[in-house]
């Protein structure tokens, strides 16, 4: 459903990104790792469109149309989530009334008129169970004061309201405790399904204790230098990422 | 090089002898009116070069050969509702319009007309009131409102009298270069309660030069909306007196959409001890439009508290201008007294001024003010649009985020609503077409 190919992308004037290639197909979930710097964020940027990313060569396809070409906000209508590593503060939005606007906007892309009221307060209630989130937070603004689990926990909170078919979690792992973890885990864990694809990108092994990917990707340097099993992670729990760092020959060769 | 400067007839001057001709009134009113011409006769035009009016760009009206109103017939189905019963007065071009306006029964001896009609059946609880406040001494167009105001509003609550029922007061010009002065002079006295909204409006070309004097005696407490929505090619440079006596609360919303200069100048003195008054503006402007409060807070008695919100949200060309002075005298002891104003430029070209000034002769006082100008934040703008919200939409719910801090300071919900969805119609046409 997703097809990264040979994709270049610069900030600033910088390439950080050197040739991806990833394809994803429906119902799996691809991790990627890799050190700080290696091009994990701008991978998962480019992919949902934001602004100070110019993509100088390659093209990535979203259920073979051009991703590329579309707007952020078309991206996510067409089913495209990601999940923030900085979840934004918007004071004086209410997170209920975002997540409302966000629904039917997607629904209007598609045609369908706008959400029942009754409908959209069955769904929300049943969502915020899965991600243990308090009612309060649906009143309060969007992640205004909320601390950083609770950041974490309100973006699966929408990706479960939301129901995307394609989720990028950008290092959703970041700054949480074991029972937020769990929690954000739990989450995402429920929404996997045979129609559904994940890139979960990580700094860290232990996110993927709880979702297990099918493959395993090691971004390094803007390539993707090895890929395997859910087994990689473990080993690069083990020697870590010095391994890449130090001898990027034999990184190339791990790779062929 | 010297230049010998040109004597510069005051065109006023000949007006008002017109004017006055054929007004009939008590001596102490005709007299007003002279100081009032005499004032703005040595205050002169304003220029440039006073520090008051530095950024006022008054060129344009200057140009106008500003006429006395014709009287003139509106449509009731123009005019603005506040969808629940309200004491309504209608004023076109400055004079009362029975016909569009509605009283309801009041209570007691409390008296709720038109300014004009009240000086001929109640002077005396009239001349005690009228041009009796401080403030404004330096405003031009001030005075030029006591020389040739026409009518306008009176309200007179007395002591203790509660007005459940709103009073919404509705001015409306019909354009034609007119120049329209319209009066408001309410009178709260001890613990009498009132809830106002006043609207400006029209349709055309014209100058608007209301001035408002609002007086609260012990314990009064008002709620005072003023609701600017002047047409897109109108001059608004109004002002506004206000007195309060001990324990007394002062809430005014201050609203500013329309005219292509706009100004409102208001002087607040808190002359009781622990006196309250929240002050909250919002400015909305765009292309070429400019908004401006100039406000001065003064504490004359311990324990007083104040509190102003002003902030803008400008777009295109537009600008702001936000002056607000805190002075504390040496007796107001246990003052606390707050002021922010925060900017949003939704352009490049957009800009906003800001002066905040503190005058404390008191030692032990709270007092503080801030000041932020900036664009929308490029970060949220992503993150909605990354959830599917469209980016005119994202802009437009985050300028209501930033706006609806201010609104949602009135608690007058039928007013709050409509004005939010004013905001909404301007923020999406980038200008509003004129009735």
């Amino acid at each position: 459903m997703l097809e990264i190919r040979n994709l270049h992308a610069t900030v600033d004037g910088r390439e950080i990104l050197k040739g991806i290639d990833l394809v994803i197909h429906p119902g799996e979930t691809h991790a990627i790792m890799g050190p700080n710097g290696s091009g994990k964020s701008t991978l998962a940027n480019v992919i949902a469109g934001r602004e100070g990313y110019e993509v100088t060569e390659g093209e990535v396809l979203f259920d073979g149309k051009n991703l590329l070409e579309m707007a952020p906000e078309v991206r996510a209508c067409e089913g495209l989530f990601l999940a923030f590593q900085y979840p934004v503060e918007i004071p004086g939005v209410a997170n209920l009334y975002f997540l409302k606007a966000a629904v039917n906007a997607v629904r209007k892309y598609r045609g369908e008129p706008s959400v029942d009221a009754m409908d959209f307060w069955d769904l929300v209630q049943e969502r915020m169970e899965l991600v243990k989130m308090d009612e309060s937070m649906l009143k309060r603004s969007v992640n205004e004061g909320f601390s950083g689990g609770e950041k974490k926990r309100n973006e699966v909170f929408q990706m479960a309201v939301l129901q995307p078919r394609f989720a990028v979690m950008d290092e959703t792992d970041s700054g949480l405790d074991i029972d937020a973890l769990r929690v954000v885990a739990d989450g995402v864990n429920a929404l996997r399904g045979p129609e559904r694809g994940f890139l979960v990108i990580t700094h860290y092994q232990r996110l993927l204790d709880y979702i297990v990917p099918d493959h395993v990707h090691v971004l390094f340097n803007g390539r993707i230098v090895r890929s395997g099993g859910k087994e990689l992670a473990l080993e690069l729990e083990e020697q870590g990422y010095a391994l890449y760092n130090e001898e990027p020959g034999r990184a190339r060769r791990a790779a062929a | 090089m010297s230049s010998v400067a040109p004597v510069v007839q005051n065109p006023f001057r000949q007006q008002f002898a017109a004017f006055t001709a054929d007004r009939r009134e008590p001596d102490a009113i005709a007299r007003l009116r002279r100081e009032g011409l005499d004032r703005f006769a040595s205050l002169g035009w304003p220029t440039r070069q006073q520090e008051a009016w530095r950024l006022a760009d008054l060129g344009a009206l200057a140009q106008i050969d500003l006429q006395r109103p014709a009287d003139a017939l509106v449509d009731a189905g123009i005019l603005p509702t506040l969808d629940l019963p309200a004491h309504r007065l209608t004023f076109v071009n400055g004079r009362f319009a029975p016909g569009l306006s509605r009283l309801r029964e009041l209570p007691g001896q409390a008296l709720i007309a038109s300014l004009g009609q009240a000086l001929l059946t109640h002077p005396e609880r009239i001349e005690p009131h009228l041009e009796r406040l401080p403030g404004l001494s330096q405003h031009p167009f001030a005075a030029l409102n006591t020389a040739f105001w026409e009518d306008g509003a009176f309200v007179y609550l007395p002591r203790t009298t509660v007005a459940e029922t709103p009073l919404h007061l509705i001015f409306h010009a019909t354009g034609d270069d007119i120049a329209v002065y319209p009066r408001l002079l309410l009178v709260l006295e001890d613990g009498a309660q009132a809830t106002v909204v006043v609207e400006y409006r029209g349709k055309g070309r014209y100058l608007n030069a209301p001035v408002a004097e609002l007086q609260l005696g012990a314990g009064a407490v008002l709620h005072y909306h003023q609701v600017q929505e002047e047409a897109s090619q109108a001059f608004h440079l109004g002002g506004v007196r206000v007195r309060q006596g001990r324990d007394s609360q002062a809430n005014l919303h201050l609203v500013s959409f329309g005219g292509q200069l706009a100004r409102t100048d208001l002087d607040a003195l808190l002359d009781g001890e622990g006196a309250s008054c929240v002050l909250n503006g919002l400015i909305l402007a765009h292309d070429r439009q400019m908004g401006d409060y100039h406000v001065r807070v003064e504490h004359a008695q311990p324990h007083g508290s104040s509190e102003q919100l002003f902030k803008s949200v400008l777009d295109g060309q537009a600008r702001s201008v936000f002056d607000g002075m805190i002075h504390v005298r040496p007796h107001a002891q246990k003052t606390d007294a707050r002021q922010s104003n925060r900017n949003l430029l939704l352009s490049k070209q957009a800009r906003a001024n800001a002066n905040p000034r503190l005058e404390i002769l008191a030692d032990d006082v709270k007092c503080g003010h801030g000041s932020t100008t900036g664009f929308l934040n490029p970060d949220a703008l992503f993150y909605l649009r990354a959830r599917g919200i469209p980016a005119e939409q994202a802009r437009t719910l985050l300028v209501h985020a930033f706006a609806n801090d201010s609104l949602n300071r009135i608690q007058l919900t039928p007013l709050r609503e409509r004005l939010a969805s004013s905001l909404a119609d301007r923020l999406a046409l980038g200008n509003i077409e004129e009735q």
